[in-house]
């Protein structure tokens, strides 16, 4: 579960999109009943991609918490998404950008790490299509999906992610972990039997994070 | 006392008029189930003089005139539009009482003379617009009491005295007119020459009661409708004022007064419009609209500020502004609220609010939620619903049991034509490739078969037109990505069907 009331950075292309939306959503959900934010700014080709509200269905998520924001472009969905980072009560807010994403610099990042330590609410900015650059941001992640487990008749298995902790502030950072798709939590869960994957903490995907904030 | 005039009036077809197309020629009727029977509720003029009656079986009408146009009655699209002919007559006189289900009473009382007297004013109304364009039969009395008006309209023929009517003006239940009618009398004034105590005693108090209100001995009061002044606020300037500070100060004094206005109706605005006059004469409008009732001047300050930030061009007050009006179209009840001791229900307003601003910013239509709609295909069983519009969200159905999800997160609109290959043409695919890139599919699923909607298509009835079907498949490709591929057509329909990929799962 991604740590409420910190800015997190997730990295993906366009295949593994809908991986890292489930991974946030997942991540963020678990605080069940109260609505989530995204909103979204796509380019290029990630402009046709639509939220499918039976998918959400399928993965447990209540299409019904989920409130959509059509932003035009980068400024308004920072600005958006500062305003809904602002407004307590809220599971988590999701910005979906495509591209090198110029607004987004030093300054924008901490705005949305100030507004989301106040009212404790945890903000992820989702970056596809583009090169980690500096900012505020608490954790970066990089995502990119697995193969699923085998299963019998050569059926599909649970979706399957890869997730690497890139960087983390004031923390260790480069361990990866394997996870499945628990469907009863609707969330992304580290799988145990995973031996190539050791780093990866006993149990849960709470990053360890130091009490003391460097920076 | 000053003599109070009244005038009823009495649109005696209005159901079937509402209904009935103008220069309908056929005879025309409006149907109802009653006890499992079709019977006709309502008639029009035509059939009316034709010999149908309210109340005749469907059938046995048809079997009359075979031509006869029904439709269904619908009780409360009538009130509906009795309540707007109310309100359209409230220009005549602010005295405006609903006598449902077909009647208006009206009291004229000092009316009468901005008319020309009370002739031409019957004559006004029944040439007003909204009668006239829908052709509604109307018919008028006037009498010095409401009752009295009532029954003229309805049971005289041109009479302008209550005491030549007949007896079932009194609207008594059947027997008691047919017991007045056999002993002897004809019409209301036999009656009234009669005892009022023997009437009691045979009819009840209720024949009574009827009788001394028709004769204007007894009141029957009226219950008009309330005519509310329009939510309009307005200060107008000695010298046009172009400081924006003072423009600020104003326009918060306005909703100051707004508010409590609105306090005391109950009523919290759902939409704001400022209108600001320019002293060469142009007017410049703002509009804001709201999830939720309020009239808390603060929020609806921060919504104006968001307004005046998205404008494509800025406010020029130019030499200044001479008038500010301030407008609430829109309103809903709204009654006053306590703060709860936990703070919870804060987080719905909370929320309300962030969707006013981002609507107010952004636009209406950009900030929803999805709604589920009736429908196989895949892109066609979502809507989205503006969530200014429907602050509650709909509830979505529960998940299906299945444990690997069926339906992607992401669907692309439109779909991706992709190139495929498959080992067998019904089969699914071995690779294909998407936007220059192979893919190796290594696990498949389906097909899972959707039809097509026919019934959408004009002549999809028949054969060959009724669109294609697609055969859905799940792939996973060597780095476990997976995609929802669909073949467009069955190789029966179509002679080389394309491959579509139509979402991404997680």
């Amino acid at each position: 579960m991604l740590s409420q009331g910190h800015l997190h950075e997730i990295h993906a292309g366009l295949q593994d999109w809908a991986a890292a939306l489930g991974f946030v959503l997942g991540g963020f959900g678990a605080k069940a009943g109260l609505p989530l934010v995204l909103v979204r700014s796509p380019r290029g080709i990630a402009k046709h991609l639509r939220l499918h509200g039976e998918g959400l269905l399928a993965l447990g998520i209540d299409p019904a918490r989920l409130l959509i924001v059509e932003a035009g472009d980068e400024q308004d969905m920072l600005r958006a998404g500062l305003d809904a980072a602002r407004s307590s009560k809220l599971a988590g807010v999701v910005l979906e950008s495509w591209g090198k994403l110029s607004a987004y610099d030093l300054t924008a990042s901490r705005r949305l790490v100030l507004a989301g330590e106040r009212s404790g609410v945890g903000v992820a900015v989702l970056r596809g299509d583009a090169p980690p650059r500096p900012s505020a941001a608490r954790c970066r992640w990089g995502l990119r999906a697995l193969p699923s487990s085998p299963q019998p008749a050569k059926s599909l298995g649970m979706p399957a992610i890869e997730v690497e902790l890139q960087r983390q502030r004031g923390g260790a950072a480069g361990m990866s972990w394997r996870m499945e798709w628990d469907k009863e939590h609707g969330i992304f869960r580290p799988t145990t039997d995973s031996a190539e994957y050791d780093s990866a903490p006993p149990s849960g995907a709470v990053v360890p994070f130091p009490a003391f904030r460097a920076g | 006392m000053t003599a109070r005039r009244h005038l009823a009036l009495w649109f005696p077809f209005l159901p079937s008029e509402r209904v009935k197309p103008l220069g309908e020629t056929n005879p025309f009727a409006l149907v109802e189930r009653q006890a499992n029977a079709l019977r006709l509720s309502a008639l029009c003029p035509l059939a009316a003089r034709n010999g149908l009656a309210v109340g005749m079986p469907l059938a046995n009408a048809r079997a009359r005139f075979p031509q006869l146009i029904t439709a269904p009655h619908d009780r409360q699209a009538d009130h509906q539009e009795l309540a707007r002919l109310a309100t359209r007559m409230m220009r005549f006189t602010p005295l405006v009482t609903l006598d449902p289900p077909d009647g208006l009473l009206l009291d004229i009382t000092g009316c009468a003379h901005l008319w020309g007297g009370e002739e031409a004013m019957v004559d006004a109304v029944a040439s007003d617009a909204a009668v006239l364009d829908a052709g509604y039969s109307l018919r008028g009395a006037l009498a010095d009491h409401a009752a009295a008006a009532r029954a003229l309209v309805r049971y005289g023929r041109g009479q302008r005295d209550v005491r030549a009517l007949p007896l079932a003006a009194l609207e008594l239940d059947s027997d008691a007119t047919r017991g007045l009618e056999r002993a002897g009398l004809k019409n209301i004034g036999d009656l009234a020459t009669r005892p009022m105590a023997a009437i009691a005693a045979r009819f009840g108090q209720g024949a009574v009661v009827a009788l001394r209100r028709l004769l204007g001995e007894e009141a029957a009061p009226t219950a008009p409708l309330r005519n509310m002044a329009p939510l309009r606020f307005e200060r107008s300037f000695a010298e046009p004022v172009a400081l924006q500070a003072t423009i600020a100060a104003c326009f918060r004094d306005l909703l100051l007064q707004a508010a409590q206005v609105l306090e005391q109706r109950a009523l919290g605005g759902r939409a704001f419009r400022l209108i600001l006059h320019r002293s060469d004469g142009l007017r410049q409008h703002l509009d804001i609209t709201t999830s939720q009732p309020t009239r808390d001047p603060a929020p609806v300050l921060r919504l104006f500020d968001e307004r005046i930030a998205a404008l494509a061009d800025p406010l020029d007050p130019g030499f200044g502004y001479d008038r500010i009006t301030l407008l609430v179209p829109a309103t809903q009840p709204l009654s006053a609220r306590q703060s709860d001791l936990t703070g919870e229900g804060e987080e719905d307003h909370a929320l309300a609010d962030l969707v006013d601003r981002l609507s107010t910013r952004l636009g209406a239509e950009r900030i929803y939620r999805l709604a589920p709609r009736d429908s196989h295909i895949p892109e066609r069983s979502q809507r989205r619903l503006p969530a200014l519009h429907h602050s509650t969200p709909k509830p979505w159905p529960a998940p299906d049991r299945e444990e690997v999800p069926l339906r992607p997160l992401l669907l692309f609109d439109p779909p991706q034509p992709v190139t495929a290959m498959a080992s067998v043409p019904d089969g699914p695919p071995l690779r294909f490739r998407w936007q220059g890139q192979l893919h190796e599919v290594v696990l498949a699923e389906g097909p899972e078969r959707i039809a097509p909607e026919w019934w959408r298509l004009p002549q999809g009835h028949l054969t060959d037109h009724g669109g294609l079907t697609r055969d859905y498949y799940r792939v996973e490709n060597a780095e476990g990505n997976r995609f929802w591929l669909f073949r467009h057509g069955l190789y029966q329909e179509r002679h080389n069907p394309a491959w579509y990929l139509h979402g991404i799962f997680a």
